[in-house]
């Protein structure tokens, strides 16, 4: 596990329940949101899955004895679906992807990467953006396939680039 | 036969009266200038004193706490006006300056504390803030206090609350704590752990269970206690302003 910085709210008991005045609950949601995106940044992931939730040192602080609830996670992913800084995969919302950076921001990094290594009009396969050579040490080398794809997508919409599927695999074209 | 009082006496005694009356604002009036010298000296004392002494008085905490004490002993507050013959001590600036550091360190630690900070957490923050420029002026807990008391005039927004042992709280949202919550938080100071529990008040301050909750949740309401329910016995209230990371954070 990549090591990660806890906040001083991580060994903050109550930190764990959702806080009933209003105030209070939304610098709590506030911190697990930047918590929870900076742990996933760290950690290279994007999906989280409620009902594993509990097996993450993230959600279940062994130290204090504290642990997140399913319930009081998905207040938390609901509260940051809502600024867009995560969406539910499944209709029963038990998987989540959190987008440490917004599609939009995700997006136009992968078109400054392209328009400054000279890829435009040329198609690239979702792996190499992925896995390649070219991409070590950008922050979306290794970025999880649904969320890439997503983030092309909406720089699709804005007219930068274009999905291309051939055979099994799939590339993009920026412009 | 008695003799009745002639007018003569009486305009004797009348005479009398006024001479005594005229004696009297004579001395009244002796004694005023001479009160009016007195203050003319001594103000000119203190203004030379002050003077002599800014530097020091700005510098030494330890000079500062003894004038703010030989203030208090002749019933003076140097503090009390920015304008007239005080206004050359420079004190009252300093204190103003105080005051307006400490409303941006409590401003800047509300997003964690709620709005309640230690004296001491107060006093190292600010001291950071205040940078190395400045580094020989020395800041006492008395120096904050003395500050902070000045910022009541904007109303109750800061409170300064005693939680025993020598320790503060400076409170920096608007509400008035009533005695019950602040025996809360001089429950929670004492123990040391940053959390108080309904059976630690019930038992502790031998409060009845309804004035036990009724405290305590008022202090989760104005958002300075966090609530935890994941202890085993039962739910324990969170102080931040209390809790070492946070502290430190």
């Amino acid at each position: 596990m990549a090591e990660i910085s806890w906040p001083w709210q991580y060994n903050f008991p109550p930190f764990f329940t959702i806080q009933p005045h209003g105030e209070t609950r939304a610098k709590q949601l506030e911190a697990w949101q930047q918590l929870i995106s900076e742990y996933l940044k760290a950690t290279k992931q994007s999906t989280i899955d409620i009902r594993e939730s509990q097996n993450s040192p993230l959600f279940n602080n062994t130290a204090i004895n504290r642990k997140l609830s399913q319930e009081s996670l998905l207040t938390i992913l609901e509260d940051m679906a809502k600024t867009g800084r995560a969406a539910p995969v499944d209709k029963s919302k038990n998987v989540w992807e959190v987008y440490w950076h917004s599609l939009d921001e995700w997006g136009n990094m992968l078109y400054n990467w392209a328009s400054s290594n000279g890829l435009n009009n040329t198609v690239c396969t979702l792996y190499e953006l992925r896995e390649g050579e070219n991409t070590v040490g950008e922050e979306f080398h290794g970025l999880d396939l649904n969320v890439l794809v997503k983030a092309l997508k909406s720089l699709e919409v804005r007219g930068k680039c274009e999905l291309i599927e051939f055979d099994d695999n799939q590339g993009v074209k920026f412009f | 036969m008695r003799r009745r009082a002639g007018v003569g006496a009486i305009q004797k005694q009348k005479l009398e009266q006024e001479k005594y009356k005229e004696k009297g604002s004579e001395i009244q009036e002796n004694q005023f200038q001479q009160m009016c010298k007195q203050l003319e000296v001594f103000r000119e004392n203190l203004e030379d004193f002050a003077s002599k002494h800014k530097n020091e008085i700005k510098k030494n905490a330890q000079f500062r706490r003894q004038f703010q004490e030989m203030c208090a002993a002749i019933g003076v507050d140097p503090l009390a006006s920015g304008k007239g013959f005080w206004s050359v001590l420079g004190i009252g600036d300093f204190y103003y300056e105080l005051g307006v550091q400490i409303v941006e360190v409590c401003l800047a630690t509300n997003y964690k504390n709620g709005g309640l900070i230690t004296l001491d957490e107060l006093r190292s923050k600010l001291i950071a803030a205040r940078g190395k420029a400045k580094k020989h002026q020395d800041i006492t807990n008395e120096d904050l206090l003395a500050a902070v008391k000045k910022l009541r005039i904007f109303g109750n927004g800061f409170t300064v609350i005693p939680i025993g042992k020598g320790k503060w709280l400076v409170q920096s949202v608007p509400g008035e704590l009533n005695l019950d919550q602040t025996l809360v938080l001089q429950k929670a100071s004492a123990l040391g752990t940053a959390w108080v529990s309904a059976s630690i008040l019930t038992g502790d301050l031998r409060w009845n269970e309804t004035r036990a909750q009724n405290a305590l949740n008022h202090m989760v309401k104005e958002g300075l206690a966090w609530v935890d329910t994941q202890d085993t016995s039962e739910t324990l209230y969170w102080f931040p302003s209390m809790f070492a990371e946070c502290v430190s954070a």
